[in-house]
């Protein structure tokens, strides 16, 4: 095996040039993306007042949403059609031919597609940090530590996009995958609706799942709902889910790519 | 099993077109059937985003007593007709999220050669089959919302038309979305996904939640507000009766205003380059 980190970063550039070409991508993507957030501080500060929900006031509320806004674009942004079209269309019966690890080459590629969101994700966020004027940080740690935790999203999201294509070597189609997985993260994650409005057992089932790491960690550390402590435990929660889904990936996938049948000669 | 044919020199053109896109529909729905677990994934994909929307609503209302003075079954009444008329729009007219990739590829030539309609024919190339979880699921919430909000089974009647309307609006806007791919060239219908990101986003709550321009736009310019939100104000008497011409002026409107689209855009294609 020649994997190396020249090639991770050759196909992450690749990847990552392939999604600059289209630039109405980001104009489209603050669009969506925006309109959700639009809506949801809409309804948020129509049902906040001048009260509190769940522990939100209307000023954190409003930092939720653009931290939601901001995680959304990184999450859903990466090219998962580029892992599912490879399985779908038999060009995984090369790859397994090439002398790269078939998962980390799939990384590299997915983290490079990400990346492409990031000015979409800034972009977003400066126009509604200036229209609404969120707080600031609980502290400049937190600032930091909520940082670090949104660096996270870049592997978790892309282990659980890697998971749920595998499944395509069953169901021989992607997009109902797709949807699902969408609609499992936008609910237990927060984007939806804050976890903390959830009744306890929901809460409690969704912080047994990776899915609260891409909006309500972050959003807590920033407003200080947990200490240090607590931050430096859900960021360790984080890395924990990273070492344990990409092995989990490696599992599926070796079970998974029996499936494979190469025809012709 | 014989299946009943019509003379394309004698039918009426309305009536040729409607067995076009009958049969159309129908051929694709057999080839459904052939990879049902294809349709199963579908499905519950479409099933699994309105059982999350509902307990998004759920939850909402397990903190609120009222959204911008809405109830919780008005809010499932909303939710549940959105729903449907959105399902339902994906099943019968799903293709024309297909008129980018079929503009850039020249396909259209080869509608344009046949005796039916383009977008007839465009429509009926594919079925939203996550739209059977959606339907199915948006019935539920719209039955259990109208149970709920004590409506009268008289109104009934009045909601089927509401709804009827509230179809041709969607299937219209979309078609005439999805019709801006014979300019705005590219495989992805980025307008379509604008209208769907508005109905997902925009037009689940309660119009009363944004600010008057929002309202106006969503309610006169772009008539969204007619497939969802003022027929749930009618059946719930938020608005007097005469609200009730609204909605089938709106659909005339929109349908109108689709084919204007749809035609201005056939003149405009020439083809792919060769």
């Amino acid at each position: 095996m020649t994997h190396t980190l020249a090639v991770d970063r050759a196909l992450a550039v690749i990847s990552l040039k392939r999604r600059l070409a289209y630039k109405a991508n980001w104009v489209f993507a603050i669009i969506l993306g925006g309109g959700a957030m639009l809506s949801g501080l809409a309804l948020w500060r129509n049902l906040l007042g001048d009260g509190t929900l769940g522990g939100y006031d209307w000023d954190s509320m409003r930092a939720y949403m653009i931290i939601g806004f901001f995680t959304a674009t990184l999450a859903f942004g990466g090219a998962d059609w580029a892992i599912a079209d490879r399985i779908l269309d038999g060009l995984i019966a090369v790859d397994l031919t090439k002398p790269m690890d078939f998962q980390r080459a799939r990384a590299a590629e997915f983290v490079g597609s990400m990346v492409s969101t990031v000015p979409t994700a800034v972009v977003g966020s400066a126009i509604a940090w200036l229209v609404f004027s969120p707080p600031a940080p609980v502290s400049p740690l937190a600032g930091a530590l909520t940082a670090v935790s949104i660096l996270f999203i870049f592997p978790l999201a892309f282990e659980i996009t890697y998971l749920s294509v595998l499944v395509c070597f069953w169901t021989r189609r992607y997009l109902g995958i797709m949807w699902a997985r969408e609609a499992v993260l936008s609910f237990f994650s927060g984007i939806m609706v804050p976890l903390a409005l959830m009744p306890a057992p929901l809460q409690i089932a969704a912080w047994c799942l990776p899915f609260p790491h891409f909006t309500t960690t972050p959003s807590n550390i920033y407003l200080g709902r947990v200490d240090t402590p607590g931050a430096l435990g859900l960021i360790a929660a984080e890395a924990a889910w990273v070492v344990v889904m990409w092995f989990a990936g490696r599992l599926v996938f070796n079970h998974a790519v029996k499936k494979v049948t190469v025809h012709g000669g | 099993m014989a299946e009943t044919t019509i003379d394309i020199r004698t039918a009426s053109p309305v009536r040729h077109a409607a067995e076009v896109y009958r049969r159309s529909l129908v051929a694709h729905l057999r080839s459904i059937v052939e990879y049902p677990a294809d349709f199963w994934v579908m499905a519950s994909s479409g099933a699994l985003w309105q059982i999350l929307q509902f307990a998004f609503i759920a939850i909402l209302f397990a903190n609120v007593s009222a959204v911008a003075g809405w109830g919780y079954h008005e809010m499932l009444l909303l939710i549940g007709f959105l729903t449907l008329t959105g399902g339902t729009t994906a099943m019968l007219c799903d293709g024309v999220w297909s008129i980018g990739s079929m503009v850039i590829k020249g396909e259209i030539d080869y509608r344009i050669t046949r005796p039916a309609p383009v977008i007839v024919q465009v429509a009926s190339t594919h079925v939203g089959m996550q739209a059977f979880g959606e339907v199915t699921l948006g019935a539920a919430m719209f039955v259990y919302g109208w149970i709920g909000a004590g409506l009268s089974p008289a109104l009934i009647p009045v909601a089927l038309l509401l709804l009827a309307c509230g179809l041709v609006i969607e299937m219209a806007l979309m078609t005439a979305m999805c019709a801006v791919n014979f300019w705005v060239k590219g495989t992805a219908s980025i307008f379509g996904f604008i209208l769907v990101d508005l109905q997902e986003n925009v037009m689940r709550f309660p119009l009363g939640i944004y600010p008057a321009a929002v309202r106006v736009v969503a309610t006169f310019v772009v008539p969204l507000g007619f497939a969802s939100f003022v027929p749930v104000q009618i059946l719930t008497s938020r608005l007097s009766a005469w609200w009730l011409i609204g909605p089938p002026v709106a659909a005339a409107a929109t349908v109108a205003a689709a084919a204007l689209v749809v035609r201005a855009g056939l003149r405009s294609y020439d083809s792919a380059g060769h």
